[in-house]
């Protein structure tokens, strides 16, 4: 099973997903817009001044006491980034109608606040309320500087961001302090109005009873104009290797290595790729976790990521500083048995297996029943789980190894202490 | 079997198996995901203790959770891939009052059900694999260090109590593992690891009964050999530590934490009202719906980074309330007025509805995760409470209970600060 569509109006679709198998009802809206310095900041702001308050409930304080007296619903806003689209995520959460007195009554009070805070914000002459605006302002770029307090998510993002300088995904998706001292009220609320009359939105819905949903959210006040187009993901061409050391005060290295992939999501062979990632470093299984952790005993944790939008995929592994060289040895090797295609019948089931089951169990969540179709939006080109599966049971170890070919090393970062020797 | 109805309308079978370890089963239908945890009620805290007929044994801290990695290991094929083979994944995690070896599969669930309950009653260990294991810990233990949330909290902990091992990493010090030999390892392992100390739970698309076959078969001969075990706790003292630690640490702005200590260790019901109670009160004053997390917002003290918290089990209990500020002296400052305000006016029946009617929606809610559940279960069932009790002791909580709580709680030389500063 996966979702039906309704098209609510020009550029915003709905999506239903009607099951009994959850306590809650989730309900999550999907604003994009490309990723562009001009609009970064603004696009980060926005969904943290929105929630501060709404027309109805005009403080944080009055709107959340409402919805904890709807038994603990949840409504929040955040910022995703996927290739080079940034995402406005607003998500609301509610016990199922038949678990709770009342419950049909406490649904619709929900959402209709939902819809509120996401279509018809809270305005002071015809902006952004300034004090809100303002607060949330310091309050992100203070955010934005508190990067550097996660030293692993700190050191992933340094990496990417050398790696991809001159290229939109080299953009902070919650923006640089700079862009965000200077966003003004008015504009930012006139950007937002843009979003909500042009860009592409998708609503997503898990939970039972759903049938009176697309016409709830028809009568939303959706004033939509001409569609907008957004921009492509963009793709280097000329990769040239760099190495980067970066010192802080700390005990451990983070080492991070950043490939550039040939396959991307719409490319006939990315589950290929997919597998490889896998294989490599996805699981307890994988040949980083085996010969980084298990047999040379060089890590705390191993692991790669994939990117498969922008085309990306990073290793990352927690080191004592001294054993830089070796590790950034073992972590090539690693990569280059996959290119050889030196892959066992074994490691390529386990990955099939375990990416399969990864799979299964997003359909035991709502939230991951939904957020695993963001890709699919960016790319317009939504891919069931099923089709999914089968895609990736297909993989052969030929595809696997031709994927692996395709990675081209841009970028070792490594950030450690003072006394380490790197 | 014992058969208990959740507020959710599904059923809970709990049996007793005659080697004394519970077994919980909550089947989930629908469900891809079959989730397993089998704990014991051994943790971090739990470095001394006195043997019926052996008088006080004291041994180093972290072995707990040493154990728990070296139980990881196996002479033929690693435990990491036996699970691999069947799709599923095995992890395993120590607090300061239990161990957990848990793994969550769609197929071949028997398989690894057996898996997990094989790997746990049978320990690999050898010179050479606890030589090596050192070097894991001590990178796992460094990296802990390097983060500034751990370290704000550790501090706190650490001027909090005088002598309670809580003061201590649940890894324990590099220093202590060094001391850690198989010997040692292996007196603990047969201390603890017995089938009355600890307990099994499943949640899933599983049948009860065919669970309990499995569990039975895989558990013939293994019978609970526990020899008395009384855990001892130093004596802590009323006061704390010190009144309050400041560091420095490579990090962006201030952090400022309050923390109370609470003299009172419960167990059982008593545990869970003190819970839900502690609970609101921190409510009242931290979450997002409180009057005085949109003053100290408002005025710039805070950002959404702010949180307050409740800890307890029967070995200890505290509470926590901080984050990001510009002026930690002065968050203090205001937090220890806010709570002062608070004891005065007492929380009214209003406020205390509206926090059970959330409390008791995020509870359903919790019905979503199995992980959740699972561990949920086994850690009430440890701490001599049942998690199917939360709505009825939750309705049953009068506003006067949870304001006499407000009354004996936040006494000043209970309490302690710790903070973090950039480095110039």
């Amino acid at each position: 099973m996966d979702f039906v569509h309704h098209k609510i109006a020009e550029g915003v679709n709905l999506y239903l997903y009607e099951t009994n198998k959850f306590a809650t009802v989730t309900v999550k809206v999907f604003v994009q817009d490309s990723l562009a310095p001009e609009t970064v900041a603004a696009n980060a702001l926005i969904p943290t001044v929105l929630i501060q308050g709404t027309k109805s409930y005009p403080t944080r304080m009055s709107l959340v006491q409402k919805m904890e007296s709807l038994y603990g619903c949840v409504l929040g806003a955040d910022i995703d980034k996927i290739g080079e689209r940034q995402i406005m995520e607003f998500y609301f959460d509610v016990v199922t109608p038949d678990l709770i007195p009342n419950g049909k009554q406490v649904f619709r009070e929900g959402l209709a606040a939902f819809g509120e805070l996401i279509t018809d914000p809270l305005v002071e002459d015809g902006a952004f309320r300034k004090d809100y605006f303002q607060k949330e302002k310091i309050n992100l770029a203070k955010m934005v500087d508190g990067l550097i307090n996660d030293k692993q998510a700190y050191a992933v993002w340094q990496a990417v961001k050398a790696m991809c300088k001159d290229e939109p995904f080299g953009l902070y998706k919650y923006g640089e302090r700079n862009q965000i001292e200077q966003l003004e009220p008015q504009a930012v609320y006139d950007h937002y109005r843009r979003l909500l009359q042009s860009n592409p939105i998708d609503i997503f819905a898990v939970g039972p009873s759903l049938e009176n949903l697309p016409e709830l959210i028809s009568l939303w006040p959706w004033q939509r104009t001409a569609l907008n187009e957004l921009s492509q993901v963009s793709v280097r061409e000329d990769i040239r290797e760099q190495e980067l050391h970066e010192k802080q005060d700390m005990q451990q290295a983070i080492l991070v290595m950043g490939y550039r992939t040939a396959q991307r999501y719409l490319s006939p062979d990315y589950y290929g790729l997919l597998v490889a990632n896998g294989i490599l470093g996805a699981f307890p299984h994988s040949k980083l976790f085996i010969n980084v952790r298990e047999r040379a005993s060089l890590a705390y944790y191993v692991n790669s990521s994939l990117e498969g939008s922008k085309g990306l995929l990073t290793v990352n592994a927690g080191i004592a500083p001294q054993t830089y060289g070796q590790a950034v040895d073992i972590i090539r090797r690693q990569v280059a048995e996959l290119q050889n295609g030196s892959i066992t019948d074994d490691e390529l089931l386990r990955t099939k297996m375990g990416l399969i089951s990864g799979i299964r169990k997003m359909l035991d969540d709502p939230g991951s029943i939904i957020d695993r179709n963001l890709i699919g939006i960016v790319h317009e080109e939504l891919r069931s789980p099923q089709t999914v599966m089968d895609r990736i049971a297909s993989v052969t170890k030929e595809q696997v190894q031709e994927a692996a070919q395709g990675l081209k090393l841009d970028t070792i970062y490594c950030l450690s202490g003072q006394k380490g020797e790197a | 079997m014992q058969l208990v109805k959740t507020i959710t309308n599904e059923c809970l079978h709990y049996e007793k198996l005659a080697n004394g370890l519970p077994v919980m089963i909550l089947p989930k239908k629908g469900y891809q995901k079959k989730y397993a945890v089998f704990a014991v009620r051994y943790g971090s805290l739990d470095s001394q203790f006195e043997v019926a007929g052996k008088g006080v044994v004291k041994v180093p801290d972290g072995i707990a959770h040493f154990l728990e990695h070296k139980l990881f290991e196996d002479e033929a094929v690693p435990v990491f891939e036996r699970f691999a083979k069947f799709g599923a994944s095995v992890n395993a995690y120590t607090s300061y009052s239990m161990t957990a070896y848990l793994f969550s599969t769609i197929d071949y669930f028997p398989e690894a059900l057996r898996e997990l309950l094989h790997f746990v009653q049978n320990p690999y260990l050898t010179e050479e694999n606890v030589a090596k294991e050192r070097g894991i810990i001590e990178q796992e233990l460094n990296m802990y260090d390097d983060h500034p949330d751990r370290r704000i909290y550790r501090n706190l902990l650490n001027a909090l109590y005088h002598r309670h091992p809580i003061r201590l990493d649940v890894g324990g010090t590099i220093a202590s593992i060094r001391e850690i030999t198989v010997e040692l390892l292996w007196e603990c392992y047969r201390l603890f690891y017995q089938p009355a100390n600890m307990a099994l739970a499943v949640v899933g698309d599983v049948e009860p009964g065919e669970v309990l076959d499995i569990v039975g078969l895989q558990m013939e001969g293994w019978h609970d050999q526990g020899q008395e075990v009384k855990r001892l706790l130093p004596d802590e003292p009323e006061t704390v530590n010190q009144p309050m630690i400041e560091q420095r640490m490579s990090i962006s702005q201030p952090r400022c934490y309050l923390g109370f200590k609470h003299s009172k260790n419960l167990t059982g019901q008593a545990l869970l009202i003190q819970q839900l109670a502690m609970n609101m009160i921190w409510h009242s004053l931290a979450a997002r719906s409180s009057p005085v997390f949109a003053s100290l917002y408002d005025s710039g003290l805070i950002n959404d980074s702010f949180e307050a918290g409740f800890h307890a089990s029967p070995q200890y209990a505290f509470s926590m309330v901080g984050g990001e500020t510009d002026e930690p002296h002065k968050l203090d400052q205001a937090l220890k007025e806010a709570i002062a305000r608070l004891k005065q006016n007492q929380l009214s029946g209003e406020q205390v509805e509206r926090m059970k009617h959330h409390i008791l929606g995020s509870y359903l809610a919790a019905f979503n995760s199995l992980d959740y559940l699972a561990n949920s279960l086994i850690s009430h069932l440890f701490h001599g409470t049942s998690y199917l009790d939360v709505p009825d002791v939750l309705a049953n909580l009068s506003v006067d209970t949870i304001n006499q709580y407000l009354d004996e709680a936040f006494e000043p030389h209970q309490s302690a600060v710790s903070i973090l500063t950039p480095e110039q």
